[in-house]
């Protein structure tokens, strides 16, 4: 599996959000793995943590839930995007770009860590 | 606003936790099952796909507990906890959560009743429009001593007239007048008033509309605004009231509104009264046309926005300098004005405001006693203190959990404490004395109710803090090593001793004022008016002036009402006069001696004004000291005479002989009448029993008659029978004469006295309650100190020690806190009461008879609680105490 990194404090919940914005609604097991296959299965995601942060995006207003039916014929919570998460996320995004350029510009004379 | 919703949320989550709980359940579980089908489904053995699954999840009951806590709010859920826990520890001890509860509701009850009153009277603005602008005015003579008088007429028109710093000026006076045609005739209160009364009050009427300038105009028709109370009783509140007429002393006056009951006329607080303009007066109106020098209006001024206090007095100035170059007699007078709320609750704000400093002392008293109570609970609670320390509780965490146990108690408290002031409020309205400035009813609402609750969580801190501190500091070492046998260190020993003396002295301080209002009031009591009240009853008798328009008619009445009364079986002396010292107000009157140097322009002289009829002081045991008394042959035809008393010869006649000497005085017509001087009697005490008799004049009650006047009659019948007498008397003679105010003399007298006795009652209460909690936190001080010290008495007796001894260490130590107690408490009293000075009566507030019977009292009631379980340490077994250690 390799080296593994630990999820960024409050990147979580971009991850979640982003991950439905392209997916659709999805449950959180899908969610999960989703996100694992996107990061390259570089991210060391203790699926456990992503319910207290769908829980909290779910309070916020940014996703909302319900049930029902898996692929598999198996009963499963959905969350969906609403209209403030998609906000949220766009906002996020932004911001997340911005970050990262000027974080980017700090470490441009170094050589690539990985 | 994201995060509020998010807080909103998790505030939801904590109820309804059951259905949420099986909802993440199951959600996990279809995680785990998905991920194990997928884990099969990539080749791996049944076990190892679950094993795999629960991995990545980072567990089941890990994975709901971080879920939980995002749910709900954490501290949220732990305060709930902590009272949870703190009411099953209260469950578990109800005697203690009881005395706490119980002497939390007696302070906090007797605080909010007292805080209802001082609201209702002091802080709650005057029911009137924007009524920061109000100010009451007032006429002073500063070097003569009199302040407070009323506004002349030709003040109120300057005043009205100059109109700069003030928008509106409006003067009211009282008197009643006679209502016929309503079931019996009775005497409503009016108020009579000039034209911008109402407009400057700016309070709108319940039906039709106020009085307005039309109303004053010269030819105007008569007309009225009755009072909500007046206009229910007496006319069942007839919604067609407005443009009726109704005969107020024989003529008709037209309705033209209805005030509202919460409107109430400053000064004059009878709800049942009604309004008529000063023009259409038949009593004051005359006064319009009077020189200044009778100041008899109580007159009000709303300032223009934005006028300073310093424009406004510099007006007010400019006005009395302008009557003085009118008028010489004005010299010396000056008007001043009042904010009206400050006026309105004039002498009454010191005596509610000690009031209240007392009440608060109990409950500082009360708090100090729970706090005693905390801490032996607290060390008799180290054990468990200790165990949580040990299995990792911090000692902030401990503190929380303590102050939460005091917080519940405390709130505990309060609401009994507001049941409690609920009642109390009942009692106290019951016992408040009449002519307490009540603009508002006073009574429990919100905002009292909002002044309990802080109370009661102010105190819970008060009492609450300093256990919590200690328990913060709970040494697990110390506890273990000494072997959980719940010694206590020095920290709460000493808090223990400092607060049981602190009680005391507060309880000291609520003595020493007590004592002294109760001495002060015992010397009032005692106070001689110079009258005999016994067996005397009194009742007004008022003539309408319609029908008896003219003086002599008012003569005759009373000479014939005075000779029907005495051929009455039983009666004895029976005599008209006005106005009835300490049940009246007195009338100050300007006065000239003929043939003295005339007092210098503005230095009138004064003396109390009485109009009696010859078998007055008979009535009223008034001895005769020189001369002779009034007789049926002073008539009006008769040269004028007159009777002073013994402070009027003193003071004005010093060493000469007052008989056949003239003074000049009266009312109009006859206000320059010259009086001869034929009797001297003693002195009464005609303003207030508190006041040293002052110079009095009498004249021939047939010489200066008045519509009506106070009857007093001297009879052996209860005061009822004689009311009811003096009423047939009066109807035999006119069936239309309303007879009111019917009172035995020994009870007006006493009424008179009621503000007094009201607080001597409720600072006597609060002192008892003071003593009785002294006493427990005593008693219960030196009971903890007894059982912790079983072992020390118990070697003490193996070697040697007598009983005596023991009780007397006992006791030696239980004194220390009251004796230090004592004395803090003699010097904060002696800071204290000086506030009181005003409202004392022949005692100083240093009295040292108070302080030492106060301090006497305390000591013994301190040794008493001590001596129950000193007596209990003296009955120690040797043997038993050091084998249970």
């Amino acid at each position: 599996m390799g080296e593994k990194t630990d999820v960024w404090q409050g990147t979580l919940a971009l991850m979640v959000l982003k991950t439905l914005e392209a997916m659709g609604p999805q449950h959180g097991y899908g969610i999960a793995r989703r996100i694992e296959q996107t990061s390259g299965n570089a991210l060391a995601l203790n699926y456990g943590t992503l319910y207290p942060s769908l829980l909290k995006l779910e309070q916020e207003g940014a996703i909302a839930s319900e049930w029902g039916t898996s692929e598999n014929n198996r009963k499963a919570k959905y969350y969906r995007l609403t209209r403030a998460g998609r906000k949220q996320l766009e906002r996020a995004t932004r911001e997340w770009a911005q970050a990262t350029a000027i974080l980017a510009r700090f470490l441009e004379p170094a050589p690539e860590s990985r | 606003m994201r995060s509020l919703r998010a807080l909103w949320m998790r505030l939801r989550g904590i109820f309804g936790a059951g259905r949420a709980e099986a909802e993440i359940r199951a959600e996990i579980e279809s995680h785990l099952a998905m991920h194990i089908e997928d884990n099969l489904r990539a080749g791996m053995p049944a076990e190892e796909a679950q094993r795999q699954a629960l991995i990545r999840l980072g567990g089941v009951e890990q994975t709901r507990q971080a879920w939980r806590d995002q749910r709900t709010l954490p501290w949220l859920e732990s305060l709930g906890q902590d009272v949870k826990f703190a009411l099953r520890q209260l469950r578990k001890s109800p005697g203690f959560a009881g005395v706490v509860v119980a002497t939390l509701a007696l302070g906090i009850g007797a605080n909010t009743a007292i805080f209802s009153v001082v609201r209702a009277v002091l802080l709650e603005a005057p029911p009137y429009a924007k009524p920061g602008e109000l100010v009451s005015l007032s006429e002073s003579k500063a070097q003569a001593g009199i302040t407070g008088e009323g506004m002349s007429y030709p003040g109120y028109q300057d005043l009205r007239e100059h109109g700069g710093a003030f928008s509106a000026v409006a003067g009211l006076a009282g008197h009643s007048l006679t209502l016929t045609g309503h079931g019996e005739p009775s005497e409503v209160k009016t108020v009579v008033v000039t034209q911008d009364f109402f407009s400057l009050f700016g309070v709108q009427p319940l039906l039709g509309r106020t009085l307005t300038a039309k109303d004053g105009e010269r030819g105007a028709a008569p007309v009225t605004v009755l009072s909500e109370a007046l206009w229910r009783n007496k006319f069942g509140g007839d919604p067609g009231i407005v443009g009726r007429t109704i005969t107020l002393d024989m003529r008709l006056w037209t309705v033209v509104g209805v005030m509202p009951a919460g409107f109430r006329t400053p000064f004059l607080d009878q709800a049942q009264q009604l309004w008529i303009p000063l023009d259409q007066d038949p009593l004051f109106s005359v006064w319009m046309t009077h020189p200044p020098r009778t100041h008899w209006m109580a007159a009000f001024a709303r300032l223009r926005p934005g006028v300073s206090g310093a424009q406004a007095q510099a007006e007010l100035e400019a006005v009395s300098a302008g009557l003085s170059s009118q008028f010489p007699e004005e010299k010396g007078w000056t008007i001043e004005s009042e904010p009206l709320q400050k006026a309105i609750a004039g002498d009454v704000q010191r005596p509610l405001l000690v009031l209240l400093c007392a009440v608060g002392l109990v409950l500082l008293i009360a708090c100090a006693n729970i706090a005693n109570l905390l801490l032996t609970r607290a060390t008799s609670r180290s054990a468990e203190m200790a165990v949580r320390v040990a299995l990792g509780a911090s000692p902030r965490r401990l503190a929380r959990q303590l102050l939460t146990e005091s917080a519940l108690l405390g709130l505990l408290g309060g609401a009994a404490g507001m049941a409690a002031a609920w009642w109390g409020v009942r009692a106290l309205r019951s016992m408040l004395p009449q002519g307490l400035p009540q603009l508002h009813p006073v009574r429990v609402d919100g905002a009292v109710l909002g002044f309990a609750l802080a109370l009661s969580l102010v105190a819970s801190l008060l009492f609450g803090l300093v256990p919590a501190l200690f328990a913060s500091r709970s040494d697990l070492q110390r506890y273990l090593r000494e072997g959980g046998r719940g010694g206590e260190s020095r920290g709460p020993q000493r808090a223990r001793s400092v607060l049981a003396a602190a009680e005391t002295a507060l309880a000291m301080v609520l003595l020493v004022a007590a004592g002294l209002l109760i001495r002060s009031f015992a010397r009032l009591s005692a106070v001689s008016p110079g009258f005999a009240t016994a067996q005397v009853t009194r009742a007004m008798v008022s003539l309408p002036q319609f029908r008896y328009a003219r003086p002599q008619q008012w003569a005759a009445f009373a000479s014939e009402l005075m000779q029907r009364l005495q051929a009455q079986p039983g009666m004895g002396d029976a005599a008209i006069a006005a106005p009835l010292p300490i049940l009246d107000l007195p009338i100050p009157l300007r006065f000239d001696i003929v043939g003295a140097p005339p007092a210098p322009a503005g230095e009138a002289i004064t003396a109390d004004y009485e109009t009696a009829s010859p078998r007055y002081f008979r009535v009223m045991g008034i001895p005769l000291l020189q001369g002779r008394l009034f007789g049926e042959d002073d008539t009006a035809s008769t040269p004028r005479v007159a009777v002073i008393s013994q402070a009027f010869a003193r003071r004005y006649f010093s060493g000469r002989n007052p008989l056949g000497q003239h003074i000049v005085f009266g009312f109009p017509p006859d206000g320059r009448a010259a009086r001869e001087i034929v009797g001297v009697v003693g002195d009464i005490r005609d303003e207030s029993l508190a006041k040293k008799p002052g110079p009095m004049m009498y004249v021939p009650f047939a010489q200066a008659p008045l519509w009506g006047g106070e009857v007093v009659v001297r009879s052996r019948f209860s005061a009822a029978a004689a009311a009811a007498a003096i009423e047939r008397t009066t109807h035999s003679i006119d069936k239309d004469l309303p007879v009111t105010d019917i009172v035995s003399l020994p009870a007006g007298v006493d009424a008179s006295v009621a503000q007094p006795r009201f607080r001597t009652a409720l600072v006597g209460i609060f002192g008892a309650m003071a003593l009785l909690l002294g006493a427990v936190g005593i008693f219960g001080v030196v009971s903890w100190s007894v059982s912790r010290r079983t072992r020390e008495i118990g070697i003490r007796m193996a070697l040697g020690a007598q009983r005596r001894n023991v009780t007397e260490l006992m006791l030696s130590s239980a004194s220390a806190p009251a004796l230090a107690g004592i004395a803090a408490g003699a010097l904060a009293a002696a800071l204290l009461t000086r506030l009181m000075a005003s409202l004392l009566y022949g005692v100083s507030a240093a009295d040292p008879l108070t302080y030492a019977g106060s301090a006497a009292l305390l000591l013994l009631v301190a040794l008493v609680a001590s001596y129950l379980p000193a007596r209990r340490a003296a009955s120690v077994d040797p043997v038993q105490a050091l084998r249970a250690e």
